[in-house]
This record gives structure tokens, C-alpha cells and sequence, in this order.
């Protein structure tokens, strides 16, 4: 009894970081990007890119390592047109995040095609002899690859880095004001241009993960709007890199919820049955607002994006 | 004599159409405390951003000792030892004081945990000066004399050769002003270069070894310390008496009272009112004083019905006026002229036209074709109905205002700052449109920062510090500047002028 339940256990658990495991990177590339003061609704399209050029050049090399690693730079490519559009072309942050998604939209869907069916050397678990008898850690193991240690490690990372180093305190006073920040000898341009950049590497890498590690196929469409959710945890996670692991994570656990109760064979809508996760987080977000009513984290300077 | 550091040579600084700084030349010179001396608007603070890096001046050179290629911005500003203290401070609110010190200096480590030793130092001076302040308080949660002091450590933190003040008394208590001034002069026996930039002459007095005065973007007069009396000085600051005629409107025969504030208090951002109780009569103007920051924004905003009143009413011919919670529709019956009215009282998107039915729109009465008539009254320039406000300058946008808010008869008039950025005719035409309303029966609050202006046609002068009325006084001649500035400063009792 108690063997099984641990065995359950351990399936939800690695199943719900697996499928939190891209939208991590994403949602830690928003919030980076948010903290400089810069909202980037393109991060859906480097997603994008980052699942097709991360699984083309994951079938070609066959090593997965590369994949990954294309698929980030290709994320990071395409987070440059924005923060062109955005700084120096002084465009409008939501048209600007929208015409790359739309880009990436097309532009995938075209050299997409020849994706279809292709197969992807996957990355290899983490299970070895040493941890293969013992209960949970086993399972969990056997199934969980480099990039769910990896994506841990980089919230970790980033929260280290915004709260007790000197770039990450230069990247919350531009985000809080570039003005002022200037004012102090920072050069605000150049910070924003390196968090967008940072932020479009760790999304293209989250794409990648999805298409090279999780699905391990091509889709078109195939984010199916987990940039977008990641623009919406980064409020839920109040701006705060800590926080973008456990909202992550319990996104990944209503989806995955959602998936065993269909494959349990409830008769329910699985289309109603698909807004789950979106109203878990919904009842989060409003209840953090509740309960932290006092100054919202919100970095003051994306309230100009608006204005 | 201490060496020269750094060097104005015929700069000019143009913003558009206005010259900001005019052909300035001056020296800053080591160990020397120089006061930048000027009305608000003499071009002092941006004389002294040009030299922080702000911007490139449009025309001129300024040399700074040890680094011929000139000052390229605030960084390379910082790092030749050159720190500003913003009369805005430069401080982000929602950092705690530690990160905003750290912000501030070159010398911070890759990692700032604060068990690193080098990312203590930072707070020593902190510590010498305000050993109170807390440096994981948020900044936001200090008083703004605590902000001030942060302020200040942030450019002792970079061991700056010159240090450029930006108004640091206008926030001050007195004995905070005193603290400061004390502190300047011990900077200056230092050796360093201390730039203060100010229009009281209480700091001058207190601590200026060397004082630049500025008028209208052009330095007037250098003096050392005790080669000028205080009179002459204040005689170039303002230029040659202006004989402004100011059409004061007759006091009221019958006075009863029109627009009443009783016992009003409100809270808003870093500001908040007290107990006001005023009442305005019939075809009376009353003017309040202040110095700028003192609540005269919030004590507008409440008056206009924009703000809500925590407690009290107020009352135009006994209809409450005030809004009592933000939700609430209100349209207000006086004719407001708000400070910044290119913010706050004009869409620059619309129309001339468009801007003056305004008011109509919200009252839902159809507007008439009067709008050419008006726009050449007020002298509005051009008089094109059909151009869009935001292409107008200041002065006639101020204009623009104006004309909708006195060019229809009220009951009531709330002025504010309504002559700020405009020329001499257009401050007469200004008057003359608000004094007729007064004569025409309307009760006039009218504040201004021009004592000059409220002394030679405000009926009554109320004097708000603090949020609160500290002052009520008739304008029967016998009431001088020198007694509304102390009053302004805290300085004088109430009964003394009894």
C-alpha cells in the first residue's frame, strides 16, 4: 500500500516537473526581461523558434546538446529584432512582441513542414545503478533528464544574481527607472538589450527543451500559448525569480492532473477540462493579490509601456 | 584661492525655442563653497546639468581639470568625481537605502552580500550622519529630510572633487537646514568644491564663499562673500523692479461667504492636509503661500473635487463641492486652473476647439461658436481653432486654460501657478480675466509662489506649511514679503504681527 502510493507519488512528481520544465526557462527569460522595465510578448515566437531550429538541428547533429543550444540562440536572435524594435526604434512594446511572435508564427510553420515525423535523439535520464532500487529517487531518476536539474539551477541562479550581485541590482534599478538609473551612471539601453537577450536565450532554450526533451517531435504550433502562460505567471510570480519555480510547478501539476483525469476515462469535457490549469493559476494570482496587498512588486518602469 | 576644476566658457543651452542658459562663463574652483543664486527658472539647475552631463550644452565648452575630452555623461560625470544631489531625488523608492547607496558607487563588489566587508563601508557615512536610518528601510518609507541624507552620502560615497546641491533647503525643516549647512561648509574645508544652487538667501548668508547670480539664463553678477550686501544681491537676482500695474479688483462691500473649506483634511501620495478651515467671500481674493511642496497641490486637487476629502466639506454657496470617495462622478462648478496644465488640463490629441468645449462635453451642453472669439481674447497664438493643443508652447497652452476656465462667468475660481511660463503681457491678460471674475462676484483661491504678485492684489493671504493653514493675514498694506517668507519658513510665530 504504502510502496504503491510512493510510486504514485513519484510518477505526478516527475511527470509535473517534466512538463513544467519549459516553461520555467520561459517564464524566468519574462520575468528577467520584466525586471529591466521591457515586456516581451514575442517570447511565444522564441519559443517557437527555439522548438523548430532546437529539433532541426537536434535531428541533423543527432546530439541533443546542440539542439538545445540552437534553439537558445535562435531564441536570443530573434529577442534582438524586438529590443532593435523596441530601443532603437523606440517601437510600441506590445506591437513590437506581437510582430515577432507573428514572425516566428510563419516562419516556423514554413520550414516546419519537413519536420513532421522526423525522430530526435532525446537527452539521456539521469538513472544509474547507483539509484535504481531505491523508492522515488528511483522512478524519479529514471525518467527526469539533465534539463529539469538545469532548470532549477537557473531560478536559483537568477535569483542569486538579482538579489546579491552588482549587475543584477543595476538590472532592478533600470527596471524600477531608467531615468533615474542613468541618473546614477547606469546605462540603461545597454542593460535592457542584455535582459531582453538573456531573456530570448532562456525561452528559445525552454522551446527547445519542449520539442528536443518532452514531446521529442515537431508540431506546428507546438508551444500552444506557453509563452503567453509565461507572460502571465511572471505576475503570479510577482516579478521574483524565486518564486517562477513553485508557480511553474503548479501549473505543471494542473496539467498534468488534466491529462490523468482524461486518461483515467472521465466523461467530462476535455475542453473544459483544458481551462484547469488556467483557473488554478487565476485563484493564485488573485488571492497573492489579496493577501500582499501592500506596494505591488510590479518594477515601476513597465508602467510606462502603457502609458 | 583653491585651483580651478572645472570651467563654464560662453555655454548656451537651448530647449527649442527657450534659452535655458545663456552665454554663462564661470569657474568652480577647490575648498570653495559657490552659490548658484536665482528666481525658480533662472536656468541654475540646468547651468549645473550641463556640467553632471545631463545633456551636451547647444553651444559653449565647459573644461573640466583632468579630463580634456569633456564630460560625456553621468557615468563619466561620477567617475571624475563630480556628484549631483537632485532637487528630484535620484533614488528608486522601492530599493532599500543600502541598494541605493550601493547603486551609487564605483567601488562595489560583484557580490554585495552584506557580510562582505567592502559592502559595510558603504554605510559608514550613513551611519556618521544618520546613525537612525535603517539601510534595509525601503527609501519610500523615509521622510523625505531622511531621503535627502541618503542622497548626500551617495555622492560623499564617490569622494566627489565637486558637489553640485540641487535646492537642498526647499525640503528642509530648520534645524535639518542648519544640520546642512553646517555640513557644507566642513565639505568645503575639505577642499572640495561645493556647488549650491538656490533662491534663499539663508543659504547664501550660512555658507557661500563665492556667489553667481543668474537671471534668465545669463549670470549677471559673481561677487565674493561680503563684496555685495544682501539688497544688492537680491536687487540683481530680480532684475530691475518690474512695475507690474496689477488691476486689484475692489474689496467686496457685502461679503459673504462663497466658497467655504471647513475643517478639511486629506491624504495623498507624500502628502497630506490638515484641519483647513478658509472661506472665500463674494467677489474676494485670497491668496495662499507657500513654499512648493507644502500641500498646495493636494489643497487644489481637493478644492477641484479631483482628491477625496478624508473629513470636512467643501461648500460653494453651501452645495458640497468635494468628493467624498474616488469612484464618484464629479464635475466641478469652478473654473480651475491647475498647475502643469499641459498634464493636467488639456488634451493635446484634440483640437484648440476641442479643448475649450471640454467642459461642455462633460456638462452635456451643446458649445457654441465662440471658440475663434475666445482663443483672440486670450491671445492664444496661433488663434487656429482646428490645430491640435499638443503643438502649442507652454505659455499658450497656460493660455488655452485660461481662456476655457475664466472665459465664461463662475461662481468660483481655484487658480494655480496660473502665470507660471508666461510673458508680462500674457500675466497682465491672465489678471485682468481673473480679477473681472472677482468684481463680477466670483470668489477667487489663488495660489502662487510670487509674493509680489499675491501682496499687491490678494485681498487675504493664507500661508499653508505643512499641509496646514499656519497663517491667515489681511492685505491692508501693512504686510510685507519679509513677514510672508518667515511665515512661508516657520520662522515667524502667528502673533507676532499682532
Amino acid at each position: 500500500m504504502t510502496a504503491d502510493f510512493v510510486a504514485l507519488l513519484a510518477t505526478w512528481c516527475i511527470a509535473t516537473l517534466r512538463s513544467a520544465t519549459p516553461l520555467i526557462f520561459a517564464t524566468l527569460g519574462e520575468t528577467l526581461t520584466q525586471r529591466v522595465g521591457v515586456i516581451n510578448l514575442g517570447i511565444e515566437g522564441e519559443m517557437l523558434t527555439g522548438a523548430c531550429v532546437g529539433f532541426t538541428v537536434g535531428v541533423a547533429t543527432g546530439n541533443p546538446w546542440l539542439g538545445l543550444l540552437a534553439g537558445a540562440l535562435a531564441g536570443g536572435a530573434l529577442s534582438l529584432l524586438h529590443a532593435g524594435l523596441v530601443l532603437g526604434a523606440g517601437a510600441n512594446q506590445i506591437g513590437s512582441g506581437l510582430a515577432v511572435w507573428m514572425i516566428a508564427l510563419g516562419g516556423t510553420s514554413f520550414f516546419g513542414r519537413a519536420l513532421v515525423g522526423k525522430q530526435v535523439t532525446p537527452l539521456a535520464d539521469l538513472g544509474s545503478p547507483l539509484t535504481d532500487g531505491i523508492p522515488f529517487i528511483g522512478t524519479v531518476m529514471a525518467q527526469a533528464t539533465m534539463a529539469v536539474p538545469l532548470a532549477i539551477l537557473a531560478t536559483c541562479f537568477a535569483a542569486w544574481w538579482l538579489a546579491q550581485t552588482r549587475p543584477g541590482l543595476k538590472w532592478k534599478a533600470v527596471g524600477e527607472s531608467a531615468r533615474i538609473a542613468g541618473e546614477n551612471g547606469i546605462r540603461a539601453t545597454r542593460v535592457r538589450v542584455t535582459a531582453i537577450v538573456v531573456g530570448g536565450l532562456l525561452a528559445g532554450f525552454g522551446g527547445a527543451v519542449l520539442s528536443v526533451d518532452y514531446t521529442q517531435t515537431w508540431a506546428q504550433e507546438m508551444t500552444k500559448g506557453r509563452g503567453l502562460v509565461a507572460v502571465g505567471l511572471v505576475i503570479v510570480a510577482r516579478w521574483k525569480p524565486a518564486l517562477v519555480l513553485p508557480v511553474c510547478l503548479l501549473f505543471g501539476l494542473a496539467e498534468v492532473s488534466v491529462l490523468r483525469i482524461q486518461s483515467a476515462g472521465y466523461a467530462f469535457s476535455p475542453h473544459l477540462l483544458g481551462t484547469f490549469p488556467y483557473l488554478v493559476v487565476l485563484v493564485v494570482l488573485v488571492s497573492s493579490h489579496v493577501f500582499a496587498r501592500r506596494a505591488s512588486a510590479m518594477p515601476a518602469d513597465l508602467k510606462a509601456v502603457f502609458a | 584661492m583653491g585651483e580651478v576644476l572645472a570651467r563654464f566658457d560662453a555655454v548656451t543651452m537651448q530647449f527649442g525655442d527657450l534659452v535655458a542658459v545663456d552665454k554663462a562663463s564661470l569657474e568652480i574652483r577647490s575648498g570653495e563653497v559657490l552659490a548658484v543664486l536665482g528666481e525658480n527658472g533662472a536656468g541654475k539647475s540646468t547651468l549645473m546639468k550641463l556640467l553632471y552631463g545631463v545633456f551636451p550644452p547647444t553651444d559653449g565648452t565647459i573644461v573640466v581639470e583632468g579630463c580634456p575630452d569633456g564630460i560625456s555623461g553621468p557615468a563619466e560625470a561620477l567617475r571624475q568625481g563630480i556628484g549631483m544631489v537632485f532637487q528630484h531625488f535620484s533614488q528608486l523608492p522601492a530599493l532599500s537605502v543600502r541598494d541605493n547607496l550601493l547603486l551609487a558607487w564605483p567601488k562595489t563588489p560583484f557580490w554585495k552580500s552584506r557580510r562582505n566587508r567592502a559592502t559595510g563601508d558603504v554605510l559608514s557615512k550613513l551611519r556618521d550622519m544618520a546613525p537612525a536610518i535603517d539601510p534595509d528601510t525601503p527609501v519610500h518609507d523615509l521622510s523625505v529630510g531622511e531621503q535627502q541624507i541618503v542622497e548626500l552620502v551617495k555622492v560623499l560615497n564617490i569622494q566627489a572633487r565637486i558637489v553640485i546641491l540641487d535646492e537642498p533647503t526647499s525640503v528642509l525643516t530648520p534645524a535639518e537646514t542648519d544640520r546642512l549647512h553646517g555640513f557644507i561648509c566642513q565639505l568645503a574645508a575639505d577642499g572640495v568644491a561645493v556647488v549650491l544652487i538656490t533662491h534663499k538667501l539663508r543659504d547664501v548668508e550660512a555658507c557661500a564663499d563665492r556667489i553667481a547670480v543668474m537671471r534668465r539664463g545669463a549670470i549677471v553678477d559673481v561677487s565674493y562673500r561680503g563684496e555685495r550686501s544682501m539688497q544688492e544681491i537680491v536687487t540683481l537676482m530680480m532684475g530691475k523692479t518690474v512695475d507690474r500695474k496689477l488691476p486689484s479688483p475692489q474689496p467686496a462691500t457685502n461679503p459673504v461667504d462663497r466658497l467655504v473649506l471647513q475643517y478639511v483634511s486629506a491624504q495623498a501620495a507624500g502628502m497630506r492636509l490638515r484641519d483647513i478651515s478658509l472661506a472665500v467671500g463674494r467677489g474676494e481674493v485670497v491668496g495662499v503661500a507657500g513654499v512648493a511642496g507644502n500641500g498646495q497641490t493636494l489643497l487644489a486637487e481637493v478644492v477641484a473635487g479631483i482628491q477625496p476629502v478624508t473629513y470636512g466639506e467643501v461648500l460653494l454657496d453651501g452645495e458640497r463641492i468635494g468628493r467624498r470617495r474616488p469612484g464618484e462622478t464629479l464635475s466641478t462648478p469652478l473654473g480651475y486652473i491647475p498647475e502643469q496644465p499641459r498634464e493636467n488640463a488639456t488634451v493635446e490629441q484634440l483640437s484648440l476647439a476641442d479643448n475649450l468645449a471640454l467642459r461642455d462635453l462633460a456638462e452635456g451642453n451643446r458649445t457654441d461658436g465662440s471658440t475663434s472669439d475666445l482663443l483672440c481674447r486670450f491671445n492664444v497664438n496661433p488663434p487656429v481653432p482646428d490645430k491640435r493643443a499638443g503643438t502649442l508652447s507652454g505659455g499658450n497652452l497656460q493660455k488655452l486654460v485660461s481662456a476655457r476656465e475664466l472665459g465664461t462667468p463662475r461662481p468660483a475660481i481655484l487658480a494655480c501657478y496660473p502665470t507660471m511660463g508666461l510673458d508680462l503681457a500674457a500675466i497682465e491678460l491672465v489678471y485682468e480675466h481673473m480679477f473681472a471674475q472677482a468684481a463680477a462676484g466670483a470668489a477667487v483661491l489663488w495660489i502662487s509662489e510670487d509674493l509680489d504678485d499675491l501682496l499687491a492684489a490678494a485681498h487675504r493671504i493664507a500661508v499653508i506649511r505643512e499641509g496646514a493653514i499656519v497663517a491667515l493675514e489681511t492685505n491692508d498694506g501693512t504686510l510685507t514679503r519679509d513677514r510672508i517668507g518667515a511665515l512661508m519658513a516657520g520662522m515667524a510665530s502667528v502673533s507676532e504681527a499682532a
